[in-house]
């Protein structure tokens, strides 16, 4: 038992320096980092390349990647990303760093692809460790180490925005950034340093995670999802209920393996029972859960961490109706005619690659429905599809349902787990949304998506194709009419009157609520709504794939469904096809034609896509178009200065 | 008064952690009144909107509609009893266009029960049903008409300035076609004309529909002008009641607000 408890508090350390940080950075710049994790991998990454494949001395270059590397990192991204985010909606700052998450894991596997192929383990802690023996409980040098380094940071961390000077302007730009501003307190330079000190503690968990217990992803998703629990549990701000919050996370994780609690567990339930082999990697998802619940029971305290900002326009729209008619339907027409004739130049497997494209861009529609017309960051969208491929499976093999009736019973059985997930979004703010859909998203995949039932040894269970659309191009023509129809009820929506309630609460719930709107109603439609849209599109794409495999809805695969769907434009139905078809081409272009070292290149791109275009929820192409349109409306207006008095100058617009 | 008053609160008391921002303050509204509420910056106006309209929950005291005991009711709940409001800090549906806020505010009515809502999600999703009534439109372009938004009935609410996003905000609150109107500050932001043009439009409506309207501005002179009532407040407390005449000649609110305001 003393050896789960000191384990669990080592592991606690690492994650409180993990959360110290991440709190650090949320309560100066109003930023939540969700990519804290996926930066200790990368900088816990750096350091096994300069160590295991450049031969570096690890003390050397753990003192380097930790108290050089980390902080220049920091502050670079500072200057290119979170310095820009701190004026924007809290649901773009949310997806830029979600974007950032994706991108980073990404960018390691291309920068130092030898990372996964190797098992060895450096170490800048000592190896083999010392034993001591303190009041009669083993310890090794370095859990003590560890301890001791998450003790002294919280400590520092403490002193620093208590008792110096940074701390008061700390506390003052927190409070009022402009008002702080304006009495002569550099805000800049406290959040700048603040992303220094929070990406340094991000490295420092990493590399010491590493150590401990190796350099593989896996480490490092568990540290994320443990702070980010940790992080709800201090309720952003607290240091320190954000240590004891991680301290409490890792013990109980550690405790959930001793034979104790197996002991207790098989009371319940048989030892393979994969419902309690989902405990233990679910613990983070369970406190965070129970945290939000006890939270949102609080009645008088809302969170208060949305600045809320005035309704500001996005980038002034050029006028799109000065297009004529035949203007204006023409890409979609260009779409419609290009997926209707693919087929025809298309070999066999890149008829499939179109294909599960087109059934990930219905899947991806219920992007459109949830954030997009109603404005909430949903990280479980994938879950819905994957619940529902799931159901789909059962129904059409082990009960002989017919396939296209088993995808409509599995996606309207998720409505309901759609609405439950939506329950967090009616009183807490889109940040606690996003983490509570994340933490859904894991409990599932921990528990049902783990059942020999569903997961069938990791094969997945068989779904045939609907009867009369066996063949490859019938079955792709079907999803080009599904994509259709799909896509028709989200445009019909959006035209509603429903539509306008959704773009109205999306703008300001308080405004909607005091007209007499049902915003509960309206959240439940848009989360049921995009749940069955997302289940449907994870039949399909099950059915298409001939198998309901769970891996293929992962949910940290969810981030990048996300990101790419936020490159696209996240409020169109044209972002959402281009979506889909992107996330399966691509991949294939890059197999085809690159080495394998960049196979990770597409997530990176949709990483970074998702953070350059979180501003804009109409995509890539729409900003494109906008800034083509600006830059001939300059063009226009300048030829007009110089020619004044010449005669009205014929319009181009038609031209292009 | 109380008996026949549309909107009530009696006794409300808000803390915000150890500020008292209200502390014991009444006031009631009759049809066809408008009751001014004014006072120095930090008084307690806008938390006494938000206690009205459900925003806030009071520590102590009652809010009460038409008789009704609404002080644990949802905004949602009062608005169906006839309540409207506006900002002071613009809530505009950035992305809708001024016509559409005004549609949203009329369409609510109609909406109210989970049933109803329910029965017309599938009109929605199947595009049917989303022309407007002729209703609709007559009461929409009326009040556009009333508040000289027509010329931008087609501008998105993300394009307009400060003092026409004032004006959209009592053409949404008065588009859900409420018995009782608050109005929080509708004059700032506007110059001395739009000012004037507002002020005759809200008698008109007290006059001619026998709307109820809370009035909290700066603008004292407004407020004196166009109020039955006025209530002032200072530091959380109700330091003078009565008939605009009376507020006007009070020493105590000349002390408190009118001596030092220069507005």
């Amino acid at each position: 038992m003393t050896t789960y408890i000191v384990a669990g508090i080592v592991v606690g350390s690492v994650y409180a320096i993990a959360t110290l940080g991440l709190v650090l950075t949320y309560t100066t710049s109003r930023i939540f980092n969700f990519a804290q994790g996926a930066l200790a991998f990368f900088i816990a990454v750096t350091f096994y390349q300069a160590t295991a494949v450049w031969g570096w001395n690890p003390h050397v270059a753990g003192v380097l990647t930790i108290f050089v590397f980390s902080p220049l990192l920091g502050l670079f991204l500072w200057a290119a990303l979170f310095r820009r985010l701190s004026e924007t909606p809290p649901s773009v700052r949310l997806v830029s760093t979600i974007g950032l998450s994706v991108a980073l894991p990404a960018l390691a596997a291309i920068l130092f692809p030898d990372t996964a192929s190797t098992v060895l383990k450096p170490s800048m802690l000592w190896s083999p460790p010392h034993e001591y023996t303190i009041v009669g409980v083993h310890v090794d040098s370095n859990q003590v180490a560890v301890v001791i380094a998450a003790v002294l940071i919280a400590f520092v961390l403490l002193v620093l925005l208590r008792a110096t000077p940074y701390g008061l302007s700390v506390r003052a730009a927190v409070d009022s950034g402009t008002m702080a501003g304006a009495n002569g307190v550099n805000t800049g330079f406290v959040t700048a340093v603040s992303w220094m000190i929070g990406t340094m503690l991000a490295g420092t968990a990493g590399v010491l995670l590493g150590a401990l217990r190796g350099f593989t992803i896996i480490q490092f998703t568990l540290l994320l999802l443990g702070s980010f629990a940790a992080v709800v549990v201090a309720r952003m701000h607290s240091l320190a209920l954000a240590f004891a919050g991680s301290m409490g996370i890792g013990l109980l994780q550690e405790l959930s393996a001793s034979q104790q609690f197996q002991h207790f567990l098989q009371h319940f339930a048989s030892p393979t029972n994969p419902i309690l082999l989902g405990v233990r990697p679910s613990i983070p998802f369970i406190v965070m859960l129970v945290f939000l619940l006890v939270y949102n029971g609080l009645q008088e305290e809302r969170f208060a961490i949305d600045t809320r900002m005035l309704a500001r326009p996005m980038r002034e729209v050029v006028a799109r109706t000065d297009l004529p008619w035949w203007r204006r339907l023409l890409p979609i027409a260009v779409c419609l005619v290009g997926v209707l004739v693919a087929p025809e130049f298309l070999n066999g497997l890149w008829l499939a690659i179109f294909a599960s494209g087109l059934a990930l861009a219905i899947a991806f529609l219920s992007y459109v429905v949830v954030t997009g017309d109603g404005g909430m960051i949903s990280l479980c969208q994938i879950t819905f599809a994957g619940i529902a491929a799931a159901l789909t499976a059962q129904f059409a093999t082990h009960h002989n349902v017919p396939v296209l009736l088993a995808i409509l019973i599995g996606a309207v059985v998720v409505v309901p787990i759609g609405m439950i997930a939506a329950l967090p979004s009616l009183r807490l703010g889109s940040l606690y949304l996003a983490l509570a859909t994340l933490a859904f998203s894991q409990l599932v995949q921990n528990t049902y998506f783990q059942t020999p039932r569903i997961s069938n040894f990791g094969q997945g269970v068989v779904v045939p194709r609907p009867g009369g659309f066996v063949g490859d191009r019938a079955f792709y023509y079907l999803l080009v009419v599904l994509f259709v129809v799909v896509a028709l009820l989200v445009r019909n929506l959006e035209r509603s009157t429903t539509g306008l309630n959704l773009a109205a609460m999306r703008s300001s719930e308080t405004a909607t609520a005091t007209l007499g709107i049902n915003i509960v109603w309206s959240k439940f439609v848009a989360f049921g709504l995009s749940a069955f849209i997302a289940g449907i599109g994870g039949g399909l794409y099950a059915s298409y794939a001939g198998a309901a495999n769970m891996n293929q809805f992962d949910a940290l695969l969810g981030a990048v469904w996300l990101a790419v769907v936020v490159t696209w434009g996240v409020r169109s139905i044209m972002g959402a096809l281009l979506a889909g078809l992107s996330f399966t081409i691509i991949p294939q272009l890059v197999t085809d034609h690159l080495s394998g070292r960049w196979l990770n290149l597409p997530t990176l791109l949709f990483g970074l896509g998702a953070i350059a275009l979180a501003r804009e929820p109409r995509g890539i192409l729409f900003d494109s178009a906008n800034r083509r349109r600006e830059r001939r409306r300059r063009r226009d207006d300048r030829r007009s200065d110089a020619a004044t008095g010449a005669g009205p100058i014929a319009e181009p617009m038609a031209a292009t | 008064m109380s008996d026949l008053a549309l909107i009530e609160a009696r006794d409300v008391t808000v803390r915000f952690g150890g500020l008292v921002a209200l502390d014991h303050v009444s006031l009631a509204v009759a049809p066809a009144n408008i009751v001014g509420l004014i006072g120095p910056n930090g008084a307690g106006k806008s938390t006494c909107f938000g206690v009205l309209s459900g925003l806030i929950r009071p520590r102590e005291g009652t809010v009460r509609i038409d008789g009704v005991d609404v002080t644990r009711a949802s905004p949602q709940a009062r608005a169906r009893r006839g309540l409207a409001r506006t900002f002071q800090r613009l809530e505009l549906f950035g992305e809708l266009t001024v016509r559409e806020h005004l549609v949203v505010a009329y369409r609510a009515k109609q909406r109210r029960t989970v049933l109803e809502l329910a029965r017309a999600l599938p009109r929605d999703l199947l595009g049917l049903g989303n022309r407007p009534t002729p209703g609709e439109r007559d009461v929409v372009d009326r009040i556009l008409e009333q508040l000289g938004l027509t010329g931008v009935a087609a501008v998105s609410a993300g394009a307009i300035g400060l003092g026409t996003g004032r004006l959209v905000e009592v053409a949404r609150a008065l588009a859900a076609q409420p018995r009782v109107l608050l109005l929080d500050e509708p004059s700032s932001g506007l110059d001395a004309r739009e000012t004037d043009d507002l002020a005759t439009v809200l008698a008109r409506l007290r006059d001619e529909e026998g709307l109820a309207l809370v009035l909290v501005e700066h603008n004292v002179a407004m407020v004196l002008g166009l109020a039955d009532d006025v209530t002032v407040l200072d530091f959380g407390k109700e330091i003078a009641h009565g008939p605009a005449s009376a507020i006007r000649a009070d020493p105590a609110v000349q002390a408190a607000y009118l001596g030092t305001a220069t507005t």
